[in-house]
């Protein structure tokens, strides 16, 4: 009887993944339209892979922020990854953070004017066991 | 030749999957586990993303005991890379009323967003009975979950101790959400494994 679950459990589970698929396989597509390109140009001419949907609703409504945009490796799983919120709320002068797993990106909204070193940025990273390799800075 | 050999009977000889069994610098995380040989509630605090400290309080269902461990894990190595991590963890424990009851070995894993391997080769030594834990455990993500969402893990767990020295292999499934890991296993022969880990 308990076989016989945990085999209906396992059933239930692989058709909702096959959905899940097709919504991302739709996902995808959506994000290499013209609407939503997966590259941001900054002032300097330098580009970052980027979700310009993602990136948009993370400053939607906030003005006078520099977002830094880090790339981190390393960052596969959504419990690894939980640290990096934690780590970084601590810093009065961090307003907002999204984590991206599926680009391997972290959003740090910090207040105007504050001097954002990348160092302090890749220790605070380092300290959840993961490496951050670059940083952009985009001032909204 | 004979590491590749090691290698290879360390993945496929291997116990217990502890999913991060180290937390952030100066996280902490609460563990409940339970299988056919052990119900244990384990507490581990981590200084740095390389160590961490904990106590584990168990109940030996096979010998009818109780007792509690110091617990002690390293980070022997992690490779990040843009899509992977691979980690290899040494872990010990000691009984703190009897210096000669303990446990070590070593624990891996490889895991992407939607791959995962993990391994668990350890060495149990007490008065009852010295014997080998040991599991493996191959998993693949049908979805893959935005951050905040609920991810699933859909596993074949493979463990084998000397006490028994049978084989028991079975599905395992493994949710997530925020801080909060649950997974479960069913084998007839060694029933559950039910493992619920909160990091905090």
């Amino acid at each position: 009887m308990k076989n016989l679950l945990v085999t209906i459990c396992y059933l239930f589970l692989l058709f909702s993944s096959k959905n899940s698929f097709s919504n991302e396989e739709h996902t995808s597509h959506d994000s290499h339209s013209h609407e939503t390109h997966n590259h941001e140009v900054f002032a300097d001419g330098s580009k970052i892979k980027l979700n310009s949907q993602r990136f948009n609703n993370f400053i939607k409504d906030s003005f006078q922020l520099q977002i830094a945009i880090i790339n981190v490796k390393g960052m596969v799983c959504e419990f690894c990854a939980r640290g990096i919120e934690k780590t970084f709320f601590k810093d009065p002068n961090v307003k907002k953070i999204d984590v991206d797993l599926s680009s391997g990106k972290v959003l740090i909204a910090y207040k105007l004017g504050v001097k954002i070193n990348f160092n302090e940025i890749r220790d605070n990273i380092l300290s959840n066991g993961l490496e951050a390799t670059s940083m952009e800075i985009v001032e909204i | 030749m004979g590491i590749r050999i090691l290698f290879i009977f360390i993945i496929f000889f291997s116990a217990n999957i502890l999913a991060r069994p180290i937390s952030y610098s100066g996280g902490s995380t609460a563990m409940i586990f339970s299988n056919n040989l052990n119900n244990s509630i384990y507490y581990h605090f981590s200084p740095t993303y390389k160590y961490s400290l904990g106590l584990e309080a168990i109940k030996d269902k096979y010998f009818e005991d109780s007792y509690s461990y110091f617990r002690f894990t390293y980070l022997i190595n992690r490779k990040n890379t843009q899509s992977s991590q691979r980690n290899l963890y040494f872990q010990s424990g000691i009984n703190p009323n009897d210096f000669e009851s303990m446990f070590y070995g070593i624990h891996g894993d490889w895991e992407t967003r939607r791959i995962f391997l993990g391994f668990n080769v350890k060495r149990i030594e007490n008065k009852n009975q010295n014997y080998s834990d040991n599991s493996f455990k191959v998993g693949f993500a049908p979805y893959l979950g935005d951050y905040g969402d609920i991810h699933t893990w859909m596993m074949l767990k493979t463990k084998k101790n000397s006490i028994t020295n049978q084989y028991s292999t079975y599905p395992f499934l493994r949710f997530f959400k925020g801080n909060t890991l649950f997974e479960f296993g069913y084998n007839n022969k060694t029933n559950w494994d039910v493992h619920l880990v909160h990091r905090i």
